[in-house]
């Protein structure tokens, strides 16, 4: 469809799955061969951005990159060490996706807006009273929900330079893991090989109506939706202050490499992917919800009755929510990987929260502080 | 005894070997010259294609290249770091030799089993053999991850299978151990290709050996034992030392099982996922080439102790009975 | 005769039943094939399809982007046969020279090569791949193919094994009648050794068929991508997988390698009857 319109450039698109894409991806980057344009995740942004490999945006900004209809804020979400790596290609938050039916079916009316954690854990019993999960529980992505959690008290996973964790209280970590360790004992939470064994969406516990909900990524929605054939509903995560816990951020960023020969005809196809409306109609709303209200409107006659549940959670959100901390900081993979691990002993009840919090303190820090 | 005699035959035959052969004709420069040119090809693509890799990651595990920026020396910290300072490291070791020691034997065992069962002249071999390898050849695609956990999962057929036993069921997705044997029964049964080299092996074996020992009444285990196991052993040598180095390096088994995370409580976290997951998500090349390098050097040693071994057992028809 | 009819049942039921129970798995792709994309899971403990439906492999036919699944299987048969052929011709020339002949520095140069397994892949993986860029060898075949030709390690030592279980009389009576060497490696080892022949055609053509991350890493166009590559193109990380299309295609791609089983096994096990290695 671009090409059509600029017959000077010609365009290949590489396809591959999410482990084959960043499989590719580094010695790609090893040997100088990137594509012009990348897809970049936020938890690996930093790190290629912080070795060179990308292009800072700022020149192109305002010129072949259209921003007009982009708020700062937008903008602002791919900002590291002051320099713009990537464009986000639309905006996600974390939400609470469930089947009413089931809600009923545990005894349960409603999820109140300004729902709270005790809500949340009152709830979870009746759910496994009545023979349900509730919840996936915060095994799959501890580093998002834990994150959530953190920044309802006004603070984060990683502090603000990346170089540590971003909260000094292991109380909070204690607080959290014991709500989580508690809820798997009393069966309101899959335990984590249960989880292992999932193997689609098609058989996640939702769709086969063994668990009340989920807590994911709001675009993840749709496809849920699709898999279960039953009408879901979408809400926010459990408060106090969940407003100062929700933020939205990038699903994806759009990048251009440092290596690129061609970086201001990539800065133009990136313009065309944020701000044609033709473009975004082929995406709707895969990758979030769009940047530019122009296209949001656009898109709205075509969406699916799920795709609009998200487009008006997104909306929702971006009144409820706070600024985003930016994404990952190097050595987060790494992270990530030890907080899943202790996070898992914790539910297999291999280890005590106490001690969890304490191991996972010093060797997170010790990643944070030697990666760059 | 005939079995003995069968063993004299074995034995004369390979004696005989360089009775027959004739003096040193060729001048030693044209046989050199000869060697070089049969293996040239091998020697040619080496240093074309792999010794520079190979030299590279050796200089790369002394530094602490992110395979995003230049490599900076740093001597021997990755190493230290690994003996000193990386339990995850030593239990992907423990998971990794357990993994090693277990299935490899149990693997040969039952391939060899096979290979000899389908050894007879039955019109139905044929057919049994291709179903015996087909679970080889589905290879290590997703959808065998898919059906692993469909077969291990709680309401998989092996639970079932335990349940009509009266065993209690087995959680193979939430137990370390449980996992690492699943990995190991999943190797099991892509026991395929071993069995195959071992049927082409036994297919080689003289029937006259046989025929010479059934007639003196020789039982089926004295045949084994006197002159399949001799005759087999070259084959047995090759299959013990190759599926040996491939077991070190097994990757894409755990990978798929364990969705990429060695779990649960990084049960199948082998060595070379560990490796795998140091270099590309967490971007410690230089700490991953140094995990390779040790694994080199160990099974370098293990290889070689198995060939020196090898002379004690194993029988080459071309090279006097050793 | 009637012993032996109770030993043939036993030796049949074994066997055969074994068989099953070592397929069951297989036939559960096969049976998961015909199942709709979406009960795949839900009805994963029975066997038997309901309802049964080909849309599957209609689905899957149809390809990625454009691109039939058809151009895959090309892709792959042609870089699969260029390997295949590569690896025969190379790994029996050099094997003869490990096997048979004498020189200075054999044992150190088959050292070399066996040391060349042991270094785990993803470490040399980026240096190589570096390497073949500077070749100009990216979004090309050659780098999976190349190589092959100058041998692989593994079949080399398998080669080197089955000649050195051939007694040295053949070669030394064809001395005697005037062969060089060569000819000695074509018209005496080489018909000896098919049954090991025809299993590194199995192996090698059933590897690169099966293999992924190299394609992965060297192809970028979709119009050059391999069967391996295109199966995980059917699940998605950003909406629902196609699961159906992908049972039903991983057992499309598993024919091609069947009929090549079939037709070298015969080989592997006739090979050495009619070539007369004595008695």
């Amino acid at each position: 469809m671009y090409e059509k319109k600029h017959p000077n450039v010609k365009i290949e698109p590489e396809y591959a799955t999410w482990d084959d894409y960043w499989k590719k991806l580094s010695p790609e980057a090893a040997a100088n061969q990137l594509p012009d344009i990348i897809q970049m995740d936020p938890s690996y942004i930093t790190q290629y951005a912080n070795n060179n490999q990308l292009a800072d945006l700022k020149p192109y900004l305002g010129k072949e990159i259209d921003t007009s209809d982009l708020s700062q804020n937008f903008l602002d979400t791919g900002k590291i060490n002051g320099n713009y790596y990537g464009l986000s290609a639309g905006g996600v938050a974390v939400s609470y996706q469930y089947d009413p039916e089931l809600l009923k079916k545990a005894g349960i009316d409603s999820i109140p807006e300004n729902w709270t954690w005790t809500d949340y854990e009152n709830m979870a019993k009746k759910a496994a009273a009545a023979g349900l999960y509730f919840v996936d529980g915060p095994g799959q992505a501890p580093d998002v929900e834990f994150n959530y959690y953190l920044r309802t008290f006004g603070k984060s996973l990683y502090s603000k330079d990346g170089k540590s964790l971003g909260y000094t209280d292991d109380q909070l970590f204690v607080d959290y893991f014991k709500m989580y360790a508690e809820m798997v004992k009393g069966k309101a939470i899959p335990s984590p090989d249960v989880e292992a064994q999932v193997k689609g969406l098609e058989d996640d516990p939702v769709v086969k109506q063994q668990s009340i909900g989920i807590v994911q990524w709001a675009t993840q929605m749709a496809p849920l939706q699709e898999a279960a054939n039953r009408p879901l509903e979408i809400t926010g995560m459990p408060g106090p202050n969940a407003d100062k816990g929700l933020f939205i951020k990038p699903s994806m960023y759009w990048s251009i490499a440092n290596s690129s020969k061609n970086k201001s005809e990539a800065a133009k196809f990136v313009d065309f992917l944020t701000n044609n409306i033709e473009a975004n109609k082929l995406m709707l709303g895969d990758r979030g919800v769009p940047g530019s209200p122009k296209v949001q409107k656009a898109l709205e006659p075509l969406l699916t009755p799920a795709n609009k549940q998200v487009f008006e959670y997104m909306a929702w959100a971006q009144d409820h929510s706070s600024a985003y901390n930016g994404p990952d900081p190097s050595g987060a993979g790494q992270v990530i990987t030890l907080l899943t691990n202790v996070s898992d002993q914790i539910a297999y009840g291999k280890m005590k929260p106490e001690e969890a919090a304490k191991q996972f303190r010093q060797q997170a820090n010790a990643i944070l502080a030697t990666s760059k | 005894m005939s079995v003995q005699k069968a063993e004299k035959e074995i034995q004369q035959n390979s004696m005989s070997a360089p009775v027959m052969r004739p003096k040193n004709k060729k001048s030693k420069l044209k046989k050199n010259l000869e060697g070089y040119a049969f293996i040239s090809p091998f020697i040619i693509g080496f240093l074309a294609f792999t010794i520079i890799p190979i030299l590279t990651s050796l200089y790369l595990s002394f530094t602490n290249y992110n395979l995003f920026s230049a490599p900076h020396w740093i001597g021997f910290a990755n190493y230290k770091k690994l003996f000193t300072d990386d339990p995850r490291y030593w239990h992907s070791v423990r998971v990794t030799l357990i993994y090693v020691f277990a299935g490899v034997p149990l693997r040969l065992a039952f391939a060899l089993l096979i290979a000899m069962l389908l050894n007879t002249a039955s019109r139905a071999v044929g057919l049994y053999r291709s179903l015996f390898y087909l679970p080889s050849l589905i290879g290590g695609s997703v959808s065998v991850a898919i059906m692993w956990r469909n077969i291990f999962g709680d309401q998989g057929i092996i639970n079932l299978l335990l349940k009509f036993l009266g065993i209690p069921v087995v959680h193979w997705f939430g137990n370390p151990s449980a996992a690492l044997w699943m990995l190991i029964f999943l190797s099991i049964w892509q026991f395929g290709s071993s069995m195959l080299i071992f049927l082409a092996g036994l297919k080689g074996i003289s029937k006259s050996y046989y025929e010479a020992a059934s007639m003196d009444g020789a039982n089926g285990w004295q045949r084994f034992n006197k002159i399949t196991l001799p005759m087999l052993s070259p084959i047995i040598l090759f299959n013990l030392v190759m599926q040996t180095i491939s077991a070190f390096m097994t990757f894409v088994p755990a990978f798929i099982i364990s969705k990429g995370t060695g779990g649960p409580l990084d049960g199948t976290l082998l060595y070379s996922l560990y490796l795998f997951l140091q270099g590309f998500s967490f971007f410690n090349m230089g700490y991953a080439s140094a995990m390779a390098w040790i694994m080199l050097i160990f099974v370098g040693i293990l290889t070689g102790f198995i060939f020196l071994t090898s002379k004690l057992w194993v029988h080459y028809e071309s090279e006097g009975g050793r | 005769m009637r012993a032996k009819s109770v030993k043939w049942w036993i030796y049949h039921i074994l066997v055969g039943g074994f068989a099953v129970l070592m397929l069951y798995p297989v036939i559960w792709l096969l049976m998961s094939s015909f199942k709709p994309s979406n009960t795949i899971f839900t009805t994963a403990q029975s066997l038997i399809p309901h309802p049964w439906v080909w849309t599957n492999f209609l689905d899957g036919w149809k390809g990625i982007g454009g691109n039939s699944f058809g151009l895959f299987i090309k892709n792959t048969a042609v870089l699969v046969i260029l390997t295949m052929i590569g690896q025969i011709i190379s790994c029996s020339v050099i094997a003869f020279g490990f096997a048979r002949l004498e020189f200075k520095g054999k044992a150190f140069w088959f050292a070399v090569m066996l040391v060349t397994l042991m270094l785990p892949n993803e470490v040399v993986m980026v240096p190589q791949y570096i390497l073949f860029s500077k070749f100009g060898w990216l979004n090309s075949i050659k780098p999976l193919v190349v190589p092959g030709y100058f041998g692989q390690p593994f079949f080399i030592f398998l080669l080197v094994q089955f000649i050195r279980t051939i007694p040295r009389e053949l070669d030394e009576a064809a001395t005697i009648d005037g062969c060089n060497t060569f000819s000695i490696f074509s018209r005496i080892i080489v018909p000896l050794i098919k049954p090991a022949l025809a299993t590194i055609a199995i192996f090698s053509f059933y590897w690169s068929w099966d293999n992924l991350l190299g394609p992965v890493l060297y192809l970028n166009s979709p119009t050059k991508y391999t069967v391996s590559m295109a199966l995980n193109m059917f699940l998605s990380n950003e909406s629902v997988s196609n699961w159906g299309a992908m049972f039903a295609m991983s057992v499309v791609t598993l024919i091609p390698v069947l009929v090549v089983f079939f037709i070298f096994q015969r080989s592997v096990v006739e090979g050495i009857s009619t070539s007369g290695l004595k008695g």
